[in-house]
């Protein structure tokens, strides 16, 4: 018995080594190819070599080595990229103070978390990892792409430039509402006070910039602090710094632009940004990208001027946008958010495509390496059983920088592997229930931690 | 024979009484030594005298005035050490008889309790982020507190507090002395830090703790830089703040005084060598749950394990129409008693600690598990004998079985690593301690055991069974759920159930005013084992559960 369990272990670790060792040449042949940059070519193939799209043409051929899949009939995109998750962060709001820039997301990637497997299912390879929504100015964040099986020093994409969350409104207002006997409500408590910690955040950043200058000039003997929460303001002024902003209501996201100009940086995105369609001229102006949700609405106040147009509106004054998730679970069915802006204002295929590909790479600052499919980009690619905009769509392949991490059909083999190890796992005697009996059910883990499929409906504050 | 030790141990207590235990020698001999530093003695003889050992040798000369033990079938260890526990501490405080009485209230009295035991300072750091803090400070004197411990052959400890980021620097003591100097071997031993959190303030969360802790190094480390410029000349200068708390950390980013961080996951330890490496720490983990996972990188960066051998096994039935266990919980408790073989197996230093389970017993009988899956019987020795020395820097006074070194030694009877076996001395700093054999079986007729307190009588005891609706107040999330006590004189047994699952009640008892009892729960995929000790006040008790993870306020309502 014991050696059949070995041999299954034995059978998953190979599988998982085959994967990961795997940086020969792949050559994806015959495909519809959506390339979400030069349009969609058919009958096409790739060759995939150190992880790099290599060539794209008709009737490639690679080395007798290389790794053939063949996608007649198949549709191949490039990797769905989401600007807005908290998936595999082991905490999410450090909600005790309104400037928490000290801290960084970073840090608390956690590689076990299954969501990650579930976004390769569902053909989602890079993701920008936020800090909650319970400060003014929240954490760093990370981007990352999924490299399921690999330790969390693999994550981070080397290069990308670094990010911070901000967020305005409800959230941030009401982010001590759970306080404990003796304990004092957090400023601020309501959207001026948000806008004046923000503002006077960065004056001290300001001030704390020129005291280091003053330092390397020679100018003081002493040296300053080392201040983990002002270094990363700094680094927003000097444009070294994302700032990724969640709100809902355009006039406050027109104050975070106001106080971008004011100060002199641009903001990377407007996340959720439901009512973007109502200032799309201005934020096209400054600049800066926007990231919402294809369709949700009214699930807080301050999303009732929510509609399904926005994304459409936002394309059509020329604002770079993204459709995200900000959910474990919807993380998976990004390809369908991006069909909704056809259907709602008849956004172009490749446009709708781009909302979750090139687009949000743009917005993360790693469109130079990924997001579309085009010669000498990562590998970062799907095959899908058919148009990725269909209902009955699904990923068969995942693959981040050509190496295979999510494969349907190896899926149902592990499946059954699994299953087995399962078997002989219960059976030890660590992981038998002492005495027989029932209670009531346990509520999952799982969910009971991370429920945040309503989108920004996390728990804010207190331990997390 | 055994009588007349029994007598000359009472005679050496009597005698000894406010005057030095010194002068008294004892020999050991026809025993089997396991020196540990040096190869075992098959047959052999040891001499103990003030508090020394001062000799060991197949033919040892006896003193004319040793007190001899005949060794045949016994095995001289050198004293086993428990590398990270709360020995010495006072138990968490339970709220007094008449707090939270009827009417309710008690939880929160219980919590206010709590924070008012965090003592008074001037840091300008809040409670459990006071890096200056030392544990020696609140061991408290006495040797009897030790005495369940010593007679599990424990004749040290490294100790630290159960609360906060910074648990307090640790001291280690030997489990005998009256007062807290002559227990003391070694004080600072190490910093301590958990990934724990100050809820309700900075750092609430796992991002700030982390974010806290990069701060202070950074601050500790301009401090160490203004202090010397100061030093060197402070005209011109705004002198630097006296800061305690910072100075404390000095000699931590120094890398002069090693940290010990706990983290058992894969996470936490990966967290814990990547703030090492960053600030360059004298790092060493404490749980090491998965550390078998990191053998290359603890060897690169010379990290030793202080590896708990509190295994997680399933303690909670779930209901049939819950969720499966996750495979990651199944793998891991599967895996946990394979770690210490691994770590040995790849060359990691490690020393074994009893990582807060309920029961010291479980120490030796883990560590036996650990030699049935892959670490040979003399490395599970040396990783609670010389290792732990070893890490602690007092390998060239204690840990193993040498001349001069401090008579720190267990004997047993039987094979240590078998079923059947007696620990029958424990000289802790040459003072003998013979462990009464244990009463014929944990009884479970009447009369069978004891109650605590020297022998509460049965019919003065409250009658505390039934049924019980409890609210048990932990942090971010109140659990409620069901106690049911069945008593039998002192005893107590039954089930509590949460949201956690069905608990089996361990060692239940009836106290005077209250009852006391034992449990585990699974809880994020670990085993988390806790004691909780109650007041009992008409239909309704106020306590407190007490685990790893802290001292948090319980309360009970009898359901009639």
């Amino acid at each position: 018995m014991k050696a059949i369990l070995s041999l299954i272990v034995l059978t998953l670790a190979t599988t998982v080594t085959s994967f990961a060792q795997n940086r020969g040449d792949v050559l994806i042949k015959n495909a519809t190819i959506m390339t979400a940059a030069r349009g969609t070519l058919e009958g096409t193939d790739i060759l995939i070599r150190d992880g790099k799209i290599s060539r794209i043409g008709k009737g490639l051929s690679a080395g007798a080595n290389a790794k053939i899949i063949d996608a007649t009939g198949k549709v191949v995109t490039p990797g769905i990229i989401d600007a807005h998750s908290h998936t595999m962060l082991s905490a999410i709001n450090e909600g005790s103070l309104a400037v928490t820039s000290m801290t960084d997301v970073r840090e608390m990637l956690d590689p076990s978390d299954v969501s990650i497997y579930r976004a390769l299912a569902g053909g989602v390879t890079s993701a920008l990892l936020l800090h909650g929504s319970a400060n003014p100015i929240g954490g760093q964040s990370a981007t990352v792409k999924f490299k399921w099986g690999r330790p969390a020093a693999d994550y981070p994409i080397p290069g990308a430039l670094p990010g911070i969350k901000f967020a305005l409104g409800e959230n941030v207002k009401q982010s001590s509402r759970s306080i404990q006997p003796g304990q004092t409500f957090r400023y601020p408590r309501t959207r001026m006070g948000t806008v004046e910690v923000i503002r006077d955040a960065f004056r001290r950043a300001r001030d704390y910039k020129q005291e280091w200058d003053d330092f390397r000039a020679k100018k003081t003997k002493v040296p300053p602090r080392v201040n983990e929460e002002l270094q990363p303001l700094v680094e927003v002024l000097e444009g070294k710094r994302m700032v990724h902003c969640h709100g809902y209501r355009s006039d406050e996201h027109l104050n975070i632009l106001k106080i971008a100009d004011e100060f002199g940086f641009k903001i990377g995105t407007l996340q959720h940004a439901l009512e973007a369609y109502k200032f799309a001229p201005e934020i096209a102006k400054h600049g800066a990208g926007v990231s919402i949700f294809a369709d949700s609405w009214s699930y807080k106040l301050e999303a009732y001027d929510s509609i399904p147009y926005n994304a459409y509106l936002l394309w059509k004054n020329g604002v770079l946008v993204s459709i995200n998730s900000d959910s474990d679970e919807r993380m998976r069915r990004l390809n369908l958010d991006a069909a909704k802006t056809m259907k709602y204002g008849g956004v172009p295929e490749e446009d709708a495509l781009k909302m979750i590909t090139i687009n949000p790479a743009k917005q993360l600052g790693i469109d130079k390496h990924t997001g579309s499919i085009e010669q000498g980009k990562d590998a970062d690619i799907v095959v899908w059983n058919m148009h990725p905009f269909s209902p009955y769509s699904h990923a068969e392949i995942t693959m981040i920088e050509g190496e295979v991490f999510f494969d349907r059909a190896q899926d149902k083999i592990n499946r059954t592997l699994i299953a087995k190890e399962r078997e002989e796992l219960e059976k030890l005697d660590v992981n038998r229930a002492p005495g027989a009996g029932g209670s009531q059910p346990a509520r999952p883990a799982e969910r009971r931690i991370k429920e945040r499929d309503e989108a920004d409906l996390e728990r804010i504050g207190g331990n997390r | 024979m055994k009588l007349k030790l029994v007598l000359y141990a009472f005679a050496a207590i009597g005698m000894l009484s406010g005057i030095s235990l010194f002068g008294q020698s004892y020999a050991v001999t026809n025993a089997k030594i396991v020196t540990v530093s040096g190869a075992t003695i098959e047959r052999g003889t040891v001499v103990v005298r003030n508090g020394l050992i001062e000799s060991v040798a197949a033919d040892a000369k006896v003193p004319a005035d040793a007190q001899v033990f005949d060794g045949t079938g016994l095995t001289v260890y050198p004293g086993f050490v428990d590398a990270l526990s709360n020995l010495g501490l006072a138990p968490r405080p339970t709220p007094a008889p008449g707090q939270g009485g009827p009417g309710g209230g008690g939880g929160a009295a219980a919590a206010a309790a709590a924070a008012a035991q965090a003592q008074p300072s001037n840091s300008n750091y809040p409670a459990g982020l006071r890096p200056e803090e030392a544990t020696i400070d609140d061991v408290r004197s006495g040797e009897a507190q030790f005495e369940a411990v010593r007679n599990a052959g424990f004749t040290t400890a490294l100790s630290t507090g159960r609360t906060g980021i910074f648990t307090g620097q640790s001291v280690l003591i030997d489990l005998a002395g009256e007062n807290v100097s002559d227990m003391t071997l070694r004080t600072p031993v190490a910093m301590h830090i958990a990934f724990a959190t100050i809820p309700g303030r900075y750092p609430g969360s796992l991002l700030g703790t982390f974010s806290a802790l990069r701060q202070m190094f950074n601050d500790a480390k301009r401090h160490d830089q203004l202090l010397k410029m100061y030093a060197t000349d402070p005209r011109g200068m705004v002198r630097p703040a006296a800061d305690k708390s910072l100075e404390a950390l000095i000699p931590v980013v120094n890398g002069e005084m090693p940290v010990i961080f706990v983290a058992n996951r894969e996470n936490e330890i990966v967290r814990a060598l990547d703030l090492a490496k960053e600030y360059n720490l004298k790092a060493i983990i404490a749980g090491g749950q998965e550390s078998a996972k990191f053998t290359q990188r603890l060897k690169s960066q010379n990290v030793p394990v202080l590896l708990s051998l509190n295994f997680p096994k399933r303690t909670a039935s779930a209901s049939p129409d819950a969720d499966p266990e996750p495979m990651d919980t199944l793998r891991f408790r599967a895996e946990t008693p394979k770690v210490a073989g691994k770590l040995a197996a790849a060359g990691v230093k490690f020393a074994f600690q009893s990582g807060g389970a309920a029961s010291i017993n479980d120490f030796v009988a883990n560590a036996v598990k650990a030699t049935e899956n892959g670490l040979s019987k003399d490395a599970a020795v040396r990783a609670m004998t010389l290792s732990p020395a070893e890490i602690f820097g007092v390998s060239d006074r204690t840990g193993s079985i040498e001349r001069g070194k401090i008579a720190n030694l267990t004997v047993v009877k039987g094979d240590l690593f078998g079923m059947q076996k007696t620990v029958t001395h424990v000289f802790v700093d040459g003072k003998l301690f013979e462990p009464k054999p244990p009463e014929a079986t944990a009884g479970r007729g009447p009369g069978g055991r004891r109650g605590e307190g020297g022998g509460a009588n049965p019919s003065a005891l409250p009658n505390v069974a039934g049924t019980y609706s409890i609210n048990i107040q932990a942090p971010g999330q109140a659990l409620t759920g069901t106690l049911n006590l069945t008593q039998q004189g002192g005893q107590l047994t039954g089930t509590m159930v949460t949201e956690l699952g069905t608990t089996q009640l361990k060692d239940g008892r009836v106290t005077q005013n209250g009852f006391s009892f034992a449990g585990s729960v699974v809880f994020g995929g670990q085993a988390i084992d806790f004691t909780v000790q109650a007041t009992i006040a008409g239909n309704q008790f106020t306590g407190t559960v007490d685990s790893p993870q802290g001292a948090i306020p319980i309360t009970g309502t009898k359901t009639p």
